[in-house]
């Protein structure tokens, strides 16, 4: 069997993932989606049941527990609809025999990537997926990461280096595509099915899996993982949201698990998906040590992980690399291959925080794929020294940036004034200076091409001073005490318009509030720019303890994830945005089924958000990224191109001839 | 005939050799250069009229470039928006002014025809240094020339400042402890010791993350807090010796008080050995300064200050002017203070005196 497929391996991420990107590109975007600093507190943002539209606290108390009815019952009182269990690496060999490569390997090879037509045409050469024997099985790829994990146990998964890796190392049994629609995977999963009221999902899985140490994974491994996830005692950061919304997980047998939902929501499909502990290593210690690594036996467990996946760890150097190997019995059992083998043997993750020894780095040849900065894209990778061995490809990928206005201090309490922060805002010289012309304009939290955004294309911001004026003379702010700065009488003290603007420590963001300052200034307000620290910037943003910011979110797999940050009061709310109307619409959009209608609801969010100004949206972050010239078949998602199904999995390279 | 030396007495004397050094009196000069570039930098490069005349009265815009409440708040109001050559003219057609030599910012980009005819400065990496750009621009376009000139301010500031306060401190402590002797000396010296051993570095990125506004200011606090060392020890050293010799025992003889004794007659005598480490300790805060910058913990943005124009080099080292000019700066200066510091301990030191004789 020379073709070999791998599916999903990074692909296992669905609501919660979403979440925690946000908060990871949050702080420190600009290196990578989210880096080591995002795992200090990413605080699982709970949405509550319809009822307790106020209460969005993380659950406090497990959940109660539940007896759950026979299996023979459910199925006699439950009509079963079933689902899709589909092949991630499938669905895209399906998708590239549909095209054809409008060049040769050798030609997209020698072109430089100078323009669309050019991007284009790299990108569907290189990214096509071997055919049989092309692939080199023994290979090992080089890959970046901005910083070290925080651990390696699947649950507490957090920021985009942890995706990057515990993505391949860990078990799952729902992925989503490129497009982010969800299924169940087939390499782990036989059948899935959904109740016809929406408040079960029956999963029964496949009896050829194995963990690292031998053991079979079973369905037991689900319903004890759930447990744990939801005990309040296990410093989860960031899986339980959405795994709250399950009512219980229980296993019938071996193979067959059923979700009890608390509500039939359009979301449950993403509820569903989380991360799956082995049983049989953790029953014994986590009652005694819910930290899941301080015990002697977790700390253990800690360095040499029981894996689930296609890959696991073989080796850690703290700050400098991590190796993960395939393993043989996650394709073969029993000796019988089972299901395709990844196509590198070994996956080489080096640590490198600094993007210009990230870059110099890939110009050498001792990394194989790094995501690029603007400047780095336009200035530092269109020589012969860079095109030696690497190429480099873009794609739109939906993180966006924006300064954030806290609500709740006197100055951005009233909608004018955060319009005109909008206005003032030289957004033009953002993009063509700044940004080098790489990235689009945002002006609200779903990217326009994507299916909830609202029908009418937005018009981008532009500078309006005058306008900006007009609004702050309006909302009473003008020069009361002739000292050339705006200011207005709040509970009988003149307050002057002077605030103070967080960023990360990242030279572009600290360049766009430099610019935003200078806009400022010249209508009489005065900013202050603080470059900050990313673990401090984020704990100041969630205690609410800042005028303003600049930071970025992810996109998540459903528009239901946005909810944490617009929802009065919820987790993610750092600018403390209240609007019924938008609680109301996040409430009916679960609710709904039907795409067309619930895209609607969130059309209609990104209108009032619009409107309201809660945060002045700046870019879209495209994907811009290098890769050596020996790796093929990187293929984008809105998730940028490792964390969907297939993902890091189509990635494969040739053998040497 | 020795008579005429001897009437210029110790600091006199002292000069006189200093002076026999050119390298150490064109050093001198280039500080001098330096101080003088900083109090006028508003009037080399700026964007602000240095004078002007609007509405029948006569303003100094610039000033706002050394604190920004200084701008006359006419031209807020009458939303000059920080733009002067097209508003005083359209605003007020009988007004005049006298602008800085060079029509840069060391703040912002210029804009394109802000001033009548010129278009707006490269950015990305097309701003080479040019006749207009004489030391080129940055990413953003901001100009490097501009941003030096008023960096000067932040590179003179921080050793004088921080060195200003190390030398209070350490002269002080130093002071006591050598007069007084006994357990003040023990005390002295341990606590001494102790702030030896602090880091100055992590000390800086410590108080910077904790503190709200962070400014330029608490660097040049915290290098004046923990640089003094040297200069205490250097200077109890003088005391311990000088406390034993005759003129200290005169004065105490004609009732003079501890503290007479110490600021009238040993400190003077003390002086030249201290002024040494003052003078380097300045060097080593302008180098930490820049590196702090060129770190990212300098003053923020956008202050301009040399290391972070460096700093902003690093991204793309093919725009060799972000090298290149704050590099040479930096060198001078602390070229300059080492070469002043050395001319100082050579022309201060009795027995380099003698030997040099």
């Amino acid at each position: 069997m020379e073709r070999a497929s791998r599916k999903d391996a990074a692909g296992r991420s669905p609501a919660w993932a979403a979440a925690l990107l946000l908060l990871g590109v949050c702080v420190g975007c600009g290196r990578r989606e989210s880096d080591p600093l995002a795992s200090a507190t990413a605080e699982p943002a709970a949405v509550q049941p319809a009822a307790n539209q106020v209460a969005r606290a993380p659950a406090e108390t497990p959940p109660e527990p539940f007896d759950p009815p026979p299996l023979a019952t459910l199925d006699r009182d439950a009509t079963w609809i079933d689902r899709p269990v589909r092949d991630g690496m499938a669905l895209l060999r399906e998708e590239q025999a549909r095209q054809t490569a409008p060049a040769s390997v050798a030609e997209a090879l020698a072109l430089e990537n100078d323009s669309a037509a050019a991007n284009a045409t790299i990108l569907a050469a290189l990214g096509r997926l071997p055919e049989p024997g092309e692939a080199d099985l023994a290979a090992r790829v080089d890959r970046h990461v901005a910083g070290d994990l925080g651990s390696t146990n699947p649950i507490m998964i957090s920021t985009s280096a942890e995706f990057d890796i515990l993505g391949l190392t860990g078990f799952g049994l729902f992925s989503f595509d490129r497009r982010l629609e969800p299924f169940a995977t087939s390499d782990t999963v036989v059948s899935w099915q959904t109740s016809a009221d929406g408040l079960l999902d029956k999963v029964v899985l496949r009896d050829d899996l194995v963990w690292s140490d031998g053991k079979p994974i079973t369905a037991h491994d689900i319903a004890f993982t759930y447990r744990v996830i939801m005990d309040p005692r296990v410093p989860v950061p960031a899986v339980r949201s959405g795994t709250d919304q399950l009512r219980w997980v229980h296993a019938y047998d071996d193979r067959t698990v059923v979700f009890f939902h608390k509500q039939p929501l359009a979301t449950n499909v993403w509820n569903v998906n989380f991360p799956v502990l082995p049983k049989h290593v953790y029953e014994k210690t986590w009652q005694d040590d819910p930290t899941l690594k301080d015990s002697p036996e977790h700390v253990k467990l800690e360095l040499a992980p029981v894996c689930g996946g296609p890959y696991k760890i073989v080796e850690r150097q703290r700050g400098q690399q991590i190796v993960l190997r395939r393993r043989d019995d996650w394709s073969t059992v029993r000796g019988r291959q089972v299901r395709d083998a990844p196509f590198f043997r070994e996956v080489r993750f080096r640590i490198i925080e600094d993007p210009n020894t990230t870059l110099l780095a890939l110009k050498s040849g001792e990394i194989g794929e790094m995501v690029l900065l603007p400047e780095q894209w336009t200035t530092q990778t269109k020589g012969g020294d860079f095109y030696e061995r690497n190429t480099k490809v873009t794609a739109p990928e939906w993180v966006s940036f924006h300064f954030g206005w806290n609500i709740d201090t006197p100055f951005f309490a009233d909608r004018r004034v955060r319009r005109a922060m909008t206005y003032a805002f030289d957004h033009d010289a953002m993009l063509e200076k700044l940004c080098y012309g790489l990235y689009e304009p945002a002006t609200g939290p779903f990217h326009e091409t994507s299916w909830m955004a609202p029908k009418k294309k937005p018009v981008a911001s532009k500078q309006d001073l005058d306008k900006a004026e007009a609004l702050l003379d309006e909302a009473g702010w003008t020069d009361h005490d002739n000292d050339g700065v705006r200011d207005k009488e709040i509970n009988g003290r003149l307050v002057p318009f002077e605030f103070t603007m967080l960023v990360n420590q990242q030279p572009l963001r600290v360049a766009i509030c430099t610019l935003l300052k200078e806009n400022l200034d010249q209508i009489g307000v005065r900013m202050n720019v603080r470059p900050t620290e990313a673990t401090v910037l984020q704990q100041l943003t969630q205690d609410k303890k800042f005028q303003a910011y600049h930071g970025g979110w992810g996109a998540g797999t459903d528009p239901d994830t946005s909810d944490n940050i617009w929802a009065t009061g919820a987790g993610r709310n750092y600018v403390g945005y209240s609007n019924p109307d938008v609680d109301r619409l996040f409430e009916e959009g679960r609710r709904e089924f039907d795409r067309a209608k619930r895209a609607e609801k969130y059309a209609r969010i990104q209108e009032i958000l619009q409107d309201d100004q809660p945060y002045t949206w700046l870019y879209w972050r495209n994907s811009f990224y290098g890769f050596s010239k020996s790796l093929r078949g990187y293929v984008f998602s809105p998730r940028g191109p490792y964390h969907y199904s297939p993902g890091f999995g189509s990635l494969w390279m040739p053998r040497q001839e | 005939m020795t008579t005429e030396t001897r009437t210029t007495g110790f600091w006199g004397d002292a000069w006189r050799r200093y002076r026999r050094r050119p390298l150490a009196v064109a050093a001198a000069a280039f500080v001098g250069g330096l101080v003088l570039v900083a109090i006028l930098s508003p009037a080399i490069a700026g964007t602000k009229p240095v004078l002007c005349r609007y509405k029948g009265r006569i303003y100094a815009p610039c000033l706002a470039y050394f604190a920004r409440d200084l701008e006359p708040a006419i031209f807020a109001r009458d939303r000059f928006r920080g733009t002067y050559p097209r508003n005083l003219v359209e605003k007020d057609p009988e007004s005049w002014a006298v602008w800085p030599l060079v029509f840069q910012d060391p703040y912002r980009s210029v804009r394109a025809d802000e001033w009548p005819g010129l278009p707006a400065n490269p950015a990305r990496d097309e701003g080479r240094p040019s006749r207009r750009n004489l030391f080129g621009t940055d990413q953003a376009g901001v100009d490097v020339f501009a941003k030096m000139v008023h960096g000067t301010t932040i590179a003179l500031l921080v050793g004088f400042v921080s060195m200003g306060i190390a030398g209070t401190i350490g002269v002080a402590v130093g002071a006591v402890g050598g007069y007084f002797g006994g357990w003040i000396d023990m005390l002295t010296s341990r606590i001494t010791e102790i702030v030896m051993c602090i880091p100055t570095l992590v000390l800086i990125l410590a108080v910077i993350a904790v503190i709200e506004k962070p400014t330029i200011w608490h660097t040049m606090a915290i290098i004046g807090a923990t640089g003094w060392t040297g200069i205490a020890r250097l200077t109890r050293g003088e005391f311990l010796r000088l406390k034993e010799s005759e003129f200290v025992l005169a004065a105490r003889a004609a009732g003079a008080g501890p503290a007479r004794i110490m600021l009238r007659h040993i400190l003077p005598n003390a002086l030249a050995p201290v002024l040494v480490p003052i003078t380097f300790g300045i060097a080593s805060a302008v180098l930490l300064e820049s590196s702090l910058s060129f770190l990212g913990f300098g003053p923020p943005p956008p202050t301009a200050s040399w290391g972070s124009i460096l700093n902003d080099a690093r991204s793309n080292l093919a725009m060799w002017w972000l090298v290149v000019f704050p590099g040479i700066a930096i060198f001078l200066t602390v070229l300059a203070y080492n070469l002043i510091g050395e001319a100082l301990q050579e022309s201060t030191d009795p027995r380099l005196r003698e030997a040099r004789k």
